[in-house]
């Protein structure tokens, strides 16, 4: 981690620290327990979500089926809750994981450009959840309903979910930067072809990138539909938008290779905290996507705008080509 | 990285000539394939081949097609495909219907217009400068999604002008209108990509960017017309919509996003850019509308339909990525 990281971190911190204050100012909800609580639930979702876009994004690939693999997930947890919470959470996210290799297997193979194949997969996928579930909510029958209580237990401001939040961030940030496949993640994103000529598998990392941003996904997915007790076939669409709005934000770049998960989980929370503010300020639902959608615009046309001043300097610092 | 993957393709120099033969190829191939389907359908499906169903399919596919027509100029121009086209549509119609309850139907009609091309030059330009269509139009789509609800005051914006209400109910030759200025956009946008400066510079710059770049073309400006394009297409169906229905609410067309995408992939125009004719997409759209129409009329519940329609993209996808032998 060099000083110029940490630097673009503090700035991030600092961003997010200015939306904090702004709506701690009017809402008594940021400083009390039970508030604080509620925020740290509320990020689960694209919290974990947005771990495994950001390790697709730092892979120089893209996955944007994420969303449907979370209605999936959610999906199976349910139907297969009667073997236990426990087993039903593992097991869903699990048959997610294998569909998220099998994914990252047919771009590797094929050499296809992930976006437009997670855009295929994104709407198979929603079928196959409508078709899974009969076009109905699946509920978990209320005579055991009881049993999901344990996800809803708190323990000062954690709650279970919130804990599986953190620890995913610790175990990815871990894997990213400590281990071998994770630093190979990082190669076939920054620089593909210089990893190539070095003998690095573009295989390897490629599924397991995929398979991990599937598996988080349907994770996500099967903690809060067991914590909900239903899954809806048509939930979290809208969810990529957030996950990569947190990326983007948190200082992964888009080409791949370079960012931190440290970096995600304050975009994170930059966002849940805007989000969650505008909600409780009473404004109306739709102004919540649209405070994201302009978020995102605003990261994107800063980005373009860095692009553009370093091109420039690039070419004033070569007089010959201007001469 | 990923968006770059295709560029070093050679330069596409080889005889106009062996291109258009493989257009035509396309072409004919894929009306090979509807006229089988269509065959087999009719047989298992008696009513699928009434004349009532053909208007049916013609008019969906035409509401349909004239997006994916318009988004073919993005794919071309190698920007892949919008996903704020549905979102887009929504915020155009309420825009129409407002401006034509208070201005008019000609007024309205000109400040809708007014209103597209602008959203398409702001995702035009976005998009020049950062590079990604797919997570720009994304932002864009949610921020589009958002004015309609803003301007509609989130309800049911109702219009009352015989003009609108001719324009989408109307029948000239015994055909709906949709249907015309579906065939007349396929031609006309055919026409601009094969025969006009501008067209030939959004191919060059979809084949290889580096070279359009070189030679001194203006990527910026390429990209916003295909965005102009792009929106102002989406803004024909949109008043069509509205005009048919007399109504207009911000959540329109929510979905469609994928409809007009798999118009285009299943078209087979080439994702990496500078392959490829409007006609594809307008083919491609009356594919799925024939599929989707079959699927309907036995009874398959909406979730097979999705994983079916989401099948055929994936496998689509796959065979034109093959056939291009760039598989490892």
């Amino acid at each position: 981690m060099t000083n110029k990281e940490n630097l673009a971190i503090g700035a991030r911190f600092a961003l997010m620290v200015i939306v904090y204050a702004i709506f701690a100012a009017q809402l008594q909800s940021y400083y009390t327990v039970a508030g604080v609580s509620a925020l740290l639930t509320s990020a689960v979702l694209t919290g974990l979500i947005c771990v495994g876009v950001a390790i697709t994004m730092i892979a120089g690939e893209m996955d944007l089926s994420v969303g449907s693999m979370a209605a999936l997930s959610g999906i199976f947890s349910v139907i297969f809750f009667p073997l236990g919470l426990i087993p039903a959470i593992v097991l869903a996210t699990l048959i997610c994981t294998l569909l998220g290799a099998i994914q990252g297997w047919c771009i590797h193979r094929l050499n296809i450009n992930s976006v437009v194949f997670t855009i295929g997969t994104l709407i198979g996928i929603r079928g196959l959840c409508l078709f899974i579930s009969g076009e109905r909510t699946a509920l978990i029958p209320f005579d055991r309903i009881a049993e999901t209580d344990v996800l809803v237990a708190k323990l000062w401001i954690l709650t279970p979910l919130s804990i599986c939040l953190i620890v995913t961030f610790i175990v990815a940030e871990w894997f990213m930067s400590r281990t071998l496949w994770g630093r190979e993640i990082y190669a076939i994103g920054g620089a593909r072809d210089e990893a190539r000529a070095a003998g690095v598998s573009l295989k390897r990392p490629t599924m397991i990138a995929f398979s991990i941003s599937a598996g988080l996904a349907g994770l996500a997915g099967a903690l809060l539909s067991l914590r909900a007790g239903s899954a809806s076939p048509l939930s979290y669409e809208t969810v990529v938008l957030e996950a990569i709005t947190a990326c983007l934000l948190g200082g992964i770049l888009l080409s791949g290779g370079r960012g931190r998960l440290l970096g995600v989980a304050v975009g994170l929370f930059t966002i849940r905290l805007l989000v969650s503010g505008i909600a409780a300020l009473g404004a109306p639902f739709w102004m919540q996507n649209l405070a994201v959608g302009a978020l995102l615009i605003i990261v994107i046309a800063s980005e373009a705008i860095a692009k553009i001043m370093v091109r420039r300097r690039e070419l004033m610092s070569t007089p010959d080509l201007i001469r | 990285m990923f968006l770059t993957k295709n560029d070093h393709q050679p330069i596409a120099n080889e005889a106009s000539q062996a291109a258009k033969q493989r257009h035509l190829r396309n072409a004919v191939l894929g009306l090979c394939v509807m006229t089988a389907f269509a065959t087999i359908a009719g047989f298992s499906n008696p009513t699928f081949t009434t004349v009532d169903n053909l208007f049916v399919v013609i008019r969906a596919a035409s509401m349909t097609g004239i997006v994916a027509i318009a988004m073919s100029f993005l794919t071309i121009s190698g920007n892949l495909f919008a996903l704020s086209a549905s979102s887009l549509g929504a915020l155009i119609a309420v825009v129409f219907a407002v401006t034509t309850s208070s201005f008019g139907f000609p007024i309205g009609l000109a400040l809708t217009f007014g209103v597209a091309v602008l959203c398409g030059l702001a995702q035009g330009i976005t998009v020049a400068g950062f590079g990604n269509p797919i997570i720009a139009t994304l932002a864009f789509g949610t921020v589009f999604r958002g004015f309609a609800a803003y301007l509609s005051g989130n309800s049911i914006v109702r219009i009352d002008s015989p003009a609108a209400l001719w324009l989408g109910t109307a029948r000239p030759f015994g055909v709906p209108t949709q249907s015309w200025i579906f065939m007349l956009c396929a031609l006309v946008c055919w026409a601009i990509i094969r025969h006009t400066k501008l067209g030939r510079q959004t191919i060059l710059c979809g084949s290889n960017p580096h070279a359009a770049r070189a030679s001194g073309l203006n990527l910026a400006f390429v990209t916003s017309s295909a965005f102009v394009f792009m929106s102002v297409g989406t803004a024909i169906m949109a008043i069509l919509n509205v005009a048919q229905f007399s109504q207009a609410k911000a959540d329109l067309f929510w979905g469609y996003d994928f409809d007009y995408i798999a118009a285009v992939l299943v078209g087979g125009i080439a994702l990496s850019g500078g392959k490829g004719s409007p006609m594809q997409a307008a083919l491609g759209a009356i594919l799925i509308a024939l599929l989707q129409n079959y699927m309907l009329l036995n009874g398959f519940s909406s979730g097979l339909r999705m994983t079916i329609v989401g099948a055929l993209v994936v496998a689509a996808i796959s065979v034109f990525h093959i056939m291009q032998g760039k598989v490892r």
